[in-house]
């Protein structure tokens, strides 16, 4: 059980955001899949995300 | 400058290699400011290091052989640069900030773990959940609230807004992350969590 290169939820929680300014490498990216498949909670974190983004749009129209 | 190199004859010798050792750093930098500095660096370093210059090989060589450490340190510097701004390091900025420890515990989860939102595309049609949105989006800090403001209302791109803000992108990555965070909480708390639906 050496995760310690994997992510945590702390981590992958930075990730789903700053995926949105810049491109994340082959490698974040992996990890951050790694956590999602198995972390619901980052999940619904994922969904939230799309919502404040669709919502902000929304809201500046 | 210095006083003893103008009593060398060597000096006035070493100022005429400058134009061809511009280009030498030109070539290796493709930055004509950057090569200018680069050479003039090099020429301090050779007028310091000319009473230990034996004169074996040419002046023209010995004085290319002192600008190539420093084309190499110019390239390093740049490279450094061009990290601190891509990215990688904001990483680490964005992940281990001392506020976190309030969201997540010490082994890297949610403290709160976020729920699924039942039916979210509903609330867009009622005009109490706009209330609220607006109500969160006024709690988020100053400097986050404009930042996530600009971002996501607006859609402008980061790099205008850091600009705009006189501060980093990689600044700006973090405070972007904050706001989310602290905006899908208060949601959370004031929209999604009175309507909660069965367990979860
Ligand atoms: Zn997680």
């Amino acid at each position: 059980m050496a995760d310690s290169d994997k992510v945590d939820c702390r981590k992958a929680s930075w990730l789903l955001s700053v995926a949105s300014e810049r491109e994340l490498t082959a490698q974040e990216r992996q990890a951050l899949r790694e956590h999602l498949d198995r972390c619901l909670k980052c999940r619904n974190y994922e969904g939230q995300l799309k919502f404040l983004r669709e919502a902000s749009r929304r809201f500046g129209k | 400058m210095a006083q003893t190199p103008a009593a060398d004859p060597r000096f006035a010798e070493i100022e005429s290699h400058r134009p061809y050792l511009v280009r030498y750093a030109l070539a290796q930098l493709r930055d004509a400011e950057l090569a200018q500095e680069t050479v003039q660096e090099a020429l301090l370093a050779a007028l310091e290091a000319l009473p230990g210059f034996d004169g074996r090989s040419s002046l023209r060589t010995w004085l290319t052989a002192i600008l190539r450490f420093k084309v190499i340190d110019a390239q390093r510097r740049i490279a450094t640069d061009r990290r601190r701004l891509e990215s990688t390091d904001g990483d680490e900025d964005g992940a281990d900030e001392a506020w976190q420890d309030e969201l997540f515990d010490e082994t890297g989860h949610w403290r709160v773990a976020p729920r699924t939102w039942s039916d979210p595309e509903s609330a867009f049609e009622q005009a109490r959940f706009w209330e609220v949105f607006e109500k969160c989006l006024g709690r988020l800090p100053p400097a986050g609230g404009r930042v996530f403001f600009k971002r996501e209302v607006l859609g402008e791109e980061t790099r205008a807004i850091c600009g705009a803000e006189g501060i980093t992108e990689s600044n700006c990555w973090v405070m972007l992350h904050r706001a989310r965070l602290a905006l899908r909480a208060c949601l959370e708390s004031n929209w999604f969590g009175e309507e909660a639906p069965r367990g979860g």
